[in-house]
């Protein structure tokens, strides 16, 4: 449920291409304060504050250097490199190229730890984030010889745990499918029953080469999913076993983030199309369901007039805990957006930052 | 034999924040191992999964690239340097 505590600091976490940025600001979310560049330099596909421990946990990449996963427990002045953070085999034959997304796990797991990376895969860490190991189930699945990446990598963008179940977890990646484990992530079926095929040059009736851009769970039924699809919007009712479209009433079918808040009304931001990957007509607009895609509305009081012919990437999109709920994107010119009203009007925050890459919240 | 290893200052918090250090070693190759157990961080950066030179990683014995180096079994000299550098790459 929605948190209502005023005393409480949101910490906004921005990653670039080019480091990190976290802003501040008390529950009321009008006035932040910036604090960054945080590691100047690297490319962050990954942020997560995390509340067990009071740190902040980084994805760090650069072509040069690799993959690495990094810690801050003093809100990015200091970092430390984590010893054995997610890291292919050499007999895998996979690259680690970059960490898409860092989770935790079930409540009653407190040391548990995911992180999606690409190449796809899945790593998990049984001692809150010392140690990890690659949930290669996933890699041996049967389908891995046609998984095929999408424009950004064949990335594991998405990690969902099953509030009712710990032992369930749903990841996505592109262009590859949505994939569910019923035993904590040993075995693994893919779930794409309703998805199009994206044209990836290999048969059609291939059980993967679903493009999923961005992926959520209903937080209030858990067998109740959504996704922006390289091609359209998405439900499951069934716990990803079959999706039908509720793209309808949206302008286009072509999109990347997608979030979900407390109270269940999914956000997206809705593209001109693959070939035209930024905002139609160069406006920036948000869409919203509240009634689980029966009907969208579209939200822009507060965000610019001005043409602003841009992107939001998959993971630059965000919604905080309170009441009402924050949401905030990031875009691919480094512009960063909030709304403290559930996305009814929206201001943008300060600064100009490197191409925006994550974008998630920690409420202390 | 002491010899001195240079990083980029990308890579300085993988080496216990310092950007030069040295390491007591023999030999080139004794040197590039000593690096490595000195400051363990440093070597998914430099190396990859099947511990590769990273291919825009680029590591000088003085003014050589050891990645050419016929013989890494060199013995090490008063002054010799180590220094790992980006290599050029677009831009």
């Amino acid at each position: 449920m929605p948190t209502k505590s005023k005393s409480r600091r949101v910490v906004l976490l921005v990653g670039t291409v080019k480091g990190a940025f976290l802003y501040h600001s008390d529950a009321r979310r009008k006035k932040w304060t910036m604090t960054g560049p945080h590691l100047p330099g690297w490319e962050i596909y990954s942020l997560c504050g995390d509340p067990r421990r009071n740190r902040i946990l980084a994805g760090t990449s650069s072509f040069v250097y690799g993959t690495t996963l990094r810690e801050s427990s003093d809100l990015g002045k200091t970092w430390k490199q984590v010893k054995a953070g997610p890291a292919y085999s050499a007999e895998s034959g996979f690259e680690l190229k970059h960490i898409w997304q860092i989770v935790p796990g079930h409540p009653s797991e407190p040391g548990t730890w995911y992180a999606g990376v690409e190449e796809a895969g899945l790593f998990v860490s049984r001692d809150d984030g010392k140690t990890w190991q690659e949930l290669d189930g996933l890699t041996k699945h049967p389908s891995r010889k046609l998984w095929f990446p999408g424009n950004g990598g064949m990335c594991l963008h998405t990690i969902l745990v099953d509030p009712a179940n710990p032992l369930r977890l749903w990841v996505a990646a592109s262009a590859i499918g949505v994939f569910r484990s019923d035993d904590g992530g040993k075995t693994w079926e893919t779930k794409n029953r309703g998805l199009p095929t994206v044209p990836t040059g290999q048969p059609a009736e291939l059980e993967v080469g679903r493009c999923v851009h961005k992926m959520v769970l209903d937080p209030h039924r858990p067998g109740t999913l959504y996704q922006q699809f390289h091609g359209g919007v998405f439900r499951s009712d069934d716990a990803g076993d079959s999706w039908r479209s509720i793209a309808a009433g949206l302008p286009g079918n072509f999109g990347f983030p997608m979030v979900v808040t407390a109270r269940g009304d999914v956000f997206i931001v809705p593209l001109h199309s693959d070939e035209q990957r930024f905002m139609a007509q160069g406006a920036l607009k948000v869409y919203r369901t509240c009634d689980r895609g029966r009907t969208w509305r579209a939200l822009a009081r507060g965000l610019p007039t001005d043409p602003h012919y841009v992107g939001v990437l998959r993971d630059a999109m965000a919604t905080d805990p309170l009441d009402p709920a924050g949401v905030y994107l990031g875009t691919t010119s480094g512009e960063v957006f909030a709304s403290a009203d559930n996305g009814d009007s929206w201001t943008r925050l300060p600064g100009n930052l490197p191409r925006i890459t994550t974008v998630k919240t920690w409420v202390r | 034999m002491k010899i001195e290893v240079s990083l980029p200052s990308l890579l300085a918090d993988s080496a216990g924040g310092k950007r030069r250090f040295t390491v007591e070693a023999d030999t080139l190759a004794g040197a590039l191992a000593a690096m490595l157990e000195a400051h363990p961080l440093l070597r998914p950066h430099l190396y990859d999964e099947a511990m590769r030179t990273r291919k825009h990683v680029l590591i000088f014995f003085n003014d050589e690239n050891v990645a050419t180096l016929p013989d890494r079994n060199v013995r090490l000299k008063p002054g010799d340097r180590l220094q790992v550098v980006q290599a050029v790459s677009g831009g």
